[in-house]
């Protein structure tokens, strides 16, 4: 056996153990049923519940925005995002929050919006944390 | 339907454009004919012939590339908003430099950059390629036959279905949105260019997309010679030619990615320069396979091993840019990523364009396979062409790694196709998730980078040499060990398998300067491996550094890592204009904004004192917040940073008053507030009540408002009397009944200029009031003649006469008057009379100077009021030959109106920014070690080209 093949299969293994651990990384969008019952961080894709209210008062607290979002399902839950209220939010289409529920409010750490715009499917992207 | 003639369309640019379009088709498929044949006949007589036909066919090519390009332009330049591409990216207000950025925005003119790129490297080429020009020109056609069909905009219609093949650039905006105004002939008139998304306008829109489609486009060279080396069967002499081509092109796509980064840093308020965007990610894997493949293509030039992997890392790499091409133009990516293009209709062309160039290069190396030599011998475990092999067998597996997460959505969309009911995965966390397996990448290519130069090729003279290296190497790795001890005493890193990180690459640093500076004895000529492996040592160093390190400033300052879970860490602050904020040892402060163009600018003014309170630094740096083409509205914040050699300050404004952001809500908030008017005298004040709700109790909070004083000619910040304005303007107090220290002056003040009234309100922040001067105060100011009831009055000089409690002396006359309202021109004759007027019950004195003009033939009079006494004088008349004067005076005996405030509680202040503010350590290491990696590729490209020859 030559050593490249030796090199090759320790790397096929390394490869093999690496997609298993990757899988923990990997989840299918959830939603609020199911982030109350894990305890870990879940991707929600939902709409922003237009009717229901949002709170931004920089004055008060510029690092506290709170909205409602209506998961797949139809559920709505407050959601909290410890950061600025993004430009065009009440515009989204949709909006996929990481997080996880603290306290009965699903804490977001991370917000992607879609936004239709007249421009090409131009989309903000939010950091609430540093990565 | 009945046809319009429509008005001042421009359609002959258009038809000659998709003329141009199907010429540059046709021509490239005849590129690819004659150069096909011509390669099948090298060697024979009629290889001249064909050669001569296939460049004329290229040539033919690139003219009508040129020319679809040109017409882009003029229908651009010329704002010809009958074409759908027009309308779409040019506006108006469109800048002329930011044209090009325009042409290359939408996705048609993205692939003319990329086709405009392969016609130079094509005509390069044509030029130089010599014996291989033949295969490695058809190929390179091929690929233009392919890109071109992107744009070829021709319907087929096969009753049932039909199909479109290609975006043509010059449909027509009517042909393509249906929109009542389509059937008025004259809807040009009525439309508009949508223009340029604001974000875009900037020069890294003008510099980023170029140098990445160059990079795009230079990766094909390598994948021609490569087919073309398969295809002629010359499985060795290729590798030659090919390295310069290949170092070009990393060199290249490497510093348009880099560009990437570098713009989504300088000036996007992402905080940061690489995100593991999909769209990052499939443009960084074919560098990394590109650059393995320059490692075996080294390896193959200087030992004979390897020929195998560098046709298949070089096949790869430009399959992968392809694939990309698919990922981020098909709408594929959809929610996963920041910026790509939405669909239109392509996918089925795209996938045709890989499935295609996949097949070619899988049949090709099939069926030559077994033709391409390998040496018998296997190669030692001392010698460097083994360990570069394994180096890039590492950035394969990374590769693989970052497509294979990249591509998940594909996946997602395959299992859709067999099972409706399939719920599509995603990654939760993309960051942490790469940042975790790419780490012990970067740690093996650090570790074989720094020891694989101190190795020969072939292991030649190990034995000997082997003590000698393993010594050096020790010696190298000590020094590393210290260097991390210092490093980390700066960066405070917590993690072992970042320190380990660490280490690897200050090793790479240390042991490739060692090379540098001892081996290659600093010949620049050969000394371009050493940077670009130094480089990347110290790129690594610098993310780690400004990665794990940046921390923000803009608040918790006392957050203590681990004491607060991440998305806790509160980022923003509130800054109010003046009033400054201490932040980590800064004291911020807001100073102003001011607008330029549509950007406007915030100056924040950053000083760091000494304990004594000196100012030991101080700068101002300024973000902005950009608003849209026709600014009523904030479209993006873009951030502003501070370099230095150690650290940078990145200031980013994260929101600001939705007032000041968006017109419309400005607009509708300023009629939402409730004023009330509150009619005032100076003799008493008034009482205005404000109940504050808090969530379950009520607080009603009570202010007076005095008179203090008030003015025909008020003056301000903001107003600016010009002639001709007629203002009025009062002076108020404003007192907190329960906490008479509370208390603001305000000057309202209401305008009435060319028949428009403007109000220029006081607010007042703490109180969250804002107080107008409503035009109903303008009885108060102005009495109407009418009301008055004049009385008529002969003086000589010095009488003292009687008018009602007053006395009244003439005390002379003034002949350059001063009077408010006068303005003084030549030839006027204008007296004022002086009159000295007594109260007879107080015994006060006032003077009164009513003025007397002759203009011409005109004479008129402008009367002088004696507010308080609400005493009026009109200067009627001059008798000079008695030196007599006539006075009309009358005094108002009705109750003095009230002057009237309007006021709106609950007017929040609008003179504030929320701020981010992030330094980022050590990310010009970062910086430095990409320059530096680009520069050693491009060093090399010189010495391996001299080599190549």
């Amino acid at each position: 056996m030559k050593k490249i093949h030796i090199v090759g299969m320790i790397m096929i293994a390394i490869a093999i153990v690496m997609i298993s651990t990757a899988a923990d990384d990997l989840s299918t969008y959830a939603d609020f049923q199911t982030a109350r019952q894990s305890n870990s961080l879940v991707k929600i894709a939902g709409v922003l519940s237009k009717d229901k209210e949002m709170q931004y008062d920089p004055a008060i607290d510029p690092n506290y925005f709170s909205f409602f979002v209506k998961d797949s399902k139809g559920e709505e839950q407050k959601v909290v995002l410890y950061g600025s209220k993004p430009q065009d939010f009440e515009l989204s289409e949709q909006i996929v929050i990481t997080g996880k529920m603290k306290d009965g409010d699903f804490i977001a750490s991370d917000m992607l919006l879609k936004c239709p715009s007249k421009y090409k499917d131009e989309e903000i992207y939010i950091k609430a944390a540093e990565s | 339907m009945e046809s319009i003639q429509y008005i001042g369309e421009h359609l002959l640019p258009g038809k000659l454009g998709h003329i141009f379009i199907l010429l540059s088709f046709v021509s490239s498929l005849l590129a690819v004919a004659a150069y096909y044949f011509a390669t099948k006949h090298i060697g024979t007589t009629s290889y001249a012939s064909w050669r001569r036909i296939g460049r004329v066919g290229y040539s033919l090519h690139g003219i009508s590339v040129f020319a679809i390009i040109g017409t882009m332009f003029y229908i651009m330049l010329q704002q010809y908003y009958e074409y759908h591409y027009v309308w779409e990216h040019v506006s108006e207000d469109l800048d002329f430099k930011y044209i090009f950025s325009a042409f290359w925005e939408g996705q048609e003119g993205s692939f003319l950059l990329w086709m405009f790129w392969h016609v130079i490297l094509g005509g390069i080429l044509m030029f130089s390629a010599k014996n291989w020009e033949a295969p490695v020109m058809a190929i390179l056609a091929l690929i233009q036959v392919f890109i071109g069909s992107m744009i070829l905009g021709l319907y087929f219609d096969f009753g049932l279905s039909e199909f479109r093949l290609g975006s043509n650039p010059f449909m027509l905006l009517r042909d393509l949105k249906e929109a009542p105004i389509f059937a008025q002939a004259d809807y040009l008139e009525k439309i508009k260019g949508t223009g340029l998304n604001p974000l875009l306008q900037n020069y890294w829109m003008t510099i980023h997309p170029p140098t990445l489609f160059l990079g795009f486009a230079s990766t094909s060279i390598p994948f021609c010679y490569a087919i073309a080396g398969l295809w002629t069967k010359q499985h060795r002499a290729w590798l030659k030619p090919v390295l310069p081509w290949a170092l070009f092109s990393g060199a290249i796509l490497g510093t348009g990615i880099l560009m990437g980064g570098a713009w989504a840093y300088e000036a996007l308020s992402f905080g940061g320069y690489w995100a593991w965007d999909p769209v990052e990610n499939m443009s960084l894997v074919p560098w990394i396979i590109l650059l393995a493949g320059i490692h075996t293509n080294l390896i193959a030039n200087s030992t004979g091993y390897s020929i195998k992997s560098s046709y298949i890392f070089y096949l790869l790499t430009f399959l992968m840019i392809v694939y990309s091409t698919f990922l981020t133009r098909s709408g594929v990516l959809g929610e996963t990523s920041v910026h790509a293009f939405t669909e239109m209709g392509l996918e089925v062309q795209l996938i045709s364009f890989i499935v295609f160039f996949l097949l070619l290069s899988v049949v090709l190396f099939f069926w030559q396979m077994r033709n391409i030599p390998t040496p018998k011998t296997e190669e030692s475990a001392a010698s460097r062409e083994f360990w570069m092999f394994i180096g890039a067998l590492v950035l394969l597996f990374s590769a693989v790694l970052i497509t294979g997460s990249t591509s998940l959505p594909v996946y997602n969309k395959i299992a859709a196709l067999f099972d409706p009911g399939f719920e599509g995965k995603t990654i939760t966390d993309p960051i942490t998730h790469y940042n975790k397996y790419q780490m012990w990448i970067a740690v093996f290519i650090a570790l074989l980078s720094g020891v694989a130069q101190f190795l020969r090729y072939s292991a030649v003279n190990w034995k000997q040499q082997a003590p000698k290296v393993m010594k050096r190497l020790g010696i190298l790795a000590a020094i590393t060990v210290g260097l991390t001890f210092l490093t980390n005493y700066w960066l405070d890193i917590y993690a072992w398998q970042y320190l380990v990180l660490l280490f690897f690459c200050l090793f790479s640093v240390v042991a490739n300067l060692d090379y540098l500076i001892n081996f290659t004895r600093l010949n620049l000529k050969v000394a371009g491996s050493s940077l670009a492996h130094l480089g990347f040592g110290l790129m690594v160093v610098g993310s780690i550094a400004s990665g794990l390190n940046k921390r923000h400033i803009s608040s918790n300052p006392f957050a203590t890592r681990g004491l607060l879970e991440e998305e806790l860490i509160k980022k923003n602050v509130v800054l109010f204009k003046g009033v400054p904020l201490k932040m980590s040892g800064y004291d911020v402060t807001y100073v102003k904004d001011e607008f330029q163009g549509n950007n406007r600018l915030y100056e924040i003014n950053y000083k760091k004192k000494s304990p004594a309170g000196e100012v030991i630094e101080e700068f101002n740096l300024f973000p902005t917040a950009l608003y849209n083409n026709v600014v009523t509205k904030v479209a993006a914040y873009n951030p502003d940073t501070k370099h230095s050699l150690t650290e940078d300050l990145f200031t980013h404004i994260a929101s600001i008053p939705k007032v000041e952001a968006d017109a419309e809500f400005a607009k509708s908030f300023e009629d939402s507030l409730n004023y009330i008017n509150y009619p005032i005298s100076g003799e008493e004040p008034i009482y205005i009540l404000d109940t504050i709700l808090a969530l379950d109790t009520m607080v009603i909070r009570k202010f007076s408002a005095e008179l203090v004083s008030t003015t025909k000619h008020p003056e301000s910040e903001e107003y600016e009397a010009q002639e001709g304005d007629l203002a009025i303007g009062a002076k108020i107090i404003i007192k907190n009944v329960e906490d008479l220290k509370d208390q603001w002056t305000v000057d309202p003040i209401f305008l009435v200029r060319k028949g428009q009234a403007f109000q220029f309100p006081g607010q007042i922040n703490e109180a969250s009031l804002r107080v107008n001067l409503s035009p109903a105060s303008f009885p108060y100011f102005f009495t109407p003649e009418e009301q008055l009831d004049y009385e008529l009055i002969s003086f000589k000089l010095g009488d003292k006469l009687r008018f009602k409690d007053y006395e009244i002396e003439f005390s002379g006359v003034n002949k350059t008057p001063d009077h408010p309202d006068y303005i003084a021109q030549p030839k006027d004759i204008a007296v004022s009379a002086n009159l000295l007027v007594r109260d007879t019950r107080s015994g006060e004195t006032k003077t009164a100077a009513p003025v007397y003009l002759i203009r011409g033939k005109n004479q008129g009079s402008f009367k002088d009021v004696l507010d308080d006494w609400r005493l009026h004088f009109n200067f009627e008349s001059i008798d000079p030959e008695s030196g007599s004067i006539k006075i009309r005076v009358a005094k108002n005996e009705q109750a003095r109106p009230k002057l009237v405030l309007s006021i709106a509680k609950k007017s929040f202040r609008t003179d504030y920014v929320v701020l981010e503010a992030i330094i980022f350590p050590g990310i010009n290491f970062f910086w430095l070690g990409a320059i530096l990696m680009m520069v050693g590729l491009g060093m090399s490209i010189v010495h391996r080209r001299n080599l190549a020859h």
